[in-house]
């Protein structure tokens, strides 16, 4: 099934696509793109199963850094040509849009 | 610290929800023809007995469980029994937290566990102010999750094929 490129999934994709060789984990994510982490995650899943974006356990011991594993994501290198694609295809989202989702926190 | 719902209100808190349920039950059975009158009581005495052991496990299995994570380091602080600050704040973010791990068992093992713990770990890093938001996001994203994962989990069993005996 293919992906649709709602307004959230085309600002995780923006913000992965940023620095595309960067890791990152759901909180930085959920911070750049203002959509709360409940939101972002269905859609990192998503594109996880479409190939887009691969993630690992962060290798640490939780008890030493006193908090638990992140997972870290990014874009695969398919998955990097695939996202600029689609995103130069999509329409881009409006600024209505976007006040709407950080009002909102993300759920709009 | 203890929770500042203590055993006796979850307990009357508890009781009309179970009531409901086996009433719902029964009259649904009623509406029902005689072959099929089972099933509306096996399902709400599933229902409610999921309901009485769910909401508030038995003191020893929750401290036995708090007592293990903190012992493994996973903990998060979050849970009723290893959160490390005080205030009612904290009290409806560790009944929250309980019912994200209600949540994940809806879901296919292996996902389940993967959500939980990635929520477990965003949220032990989240300002405790934007906890609660969190969690809500988390559980209103939930039922969308649920039905996508299983459907996933379908797919791949169906790859699999069936099991062998043996």
């Amino acid at each position: 099934m293919a992906l649709r490129l709602t307004v959230q999934v085309q600002l995780i994709v923006q913000a992965l696509l940023r620095d595309p060789a960067r890791e990152m984990y759901g909180l930085e994510l959920s911070e750049e793109t203002g959509l709360q982490p409940g939101t972002a995650y269905p859609i990192l899943l998503r594109l996880e199963h479409e190939g887009w974006v691969s993630s690992r356990w962060e290798d640490i011991d939780p008890r030493a850094e006193k908090r638990p594993a992140r997972r870290y994501y990014r874009l695969t290198a398919g998955g990097a040509v695939q996202a600029s694609a689609a995103l130069s295809g999509a329409r881009r989202p409006k600024g209505t849009a976007l006040r709407r989702l950080a009002e909102g926190g993300g759920t709009a | 610290m203890m929770p500042s719902i203590d055993r006796e209100e979850r307990r009357k808190k508890r009781a009309p929800v179970i009531g409901f349920i086996v009433t719902a039950a029964l009259l649904v059975s009623v509406l029902l023809p005689a072959s099929w009158q089972w099933l509306p009581i096996a399902v709400g005495t599933s229902a409610a007995i999921a309901v009485g052991v769910t909401i508030d496990p038995p003191v020893g299995r929750r401290r036995r469980s708090g007592i293990r994570e903190r012992r493994r380091g996973r903990s998060s602080g979050l849970s009723a029994h290893s959160r490390d600050d005080a205030g009612e704040a904290v009290d409806v973010a560790a009944h929250r937290w309980r019912t994200l791990a209600i949540v994940s068992r809806l879901m296919p093992r292996q996902p389940g566990r993967r959500w939980l713990a990635e929520a477990e770990s965003l949220l032990s890093e989240i300002p405790a102010f934007q906890r609660a938001a969190a969690i809500r996001s988390y559980l209103r994203s939930a039922p969308h999750l649920i039905v996508m994962m299983w459907a996933r989990e379908v797919q791949r069993r169906a790859r699999l094929g069936p099991r062998r005996p043996g």
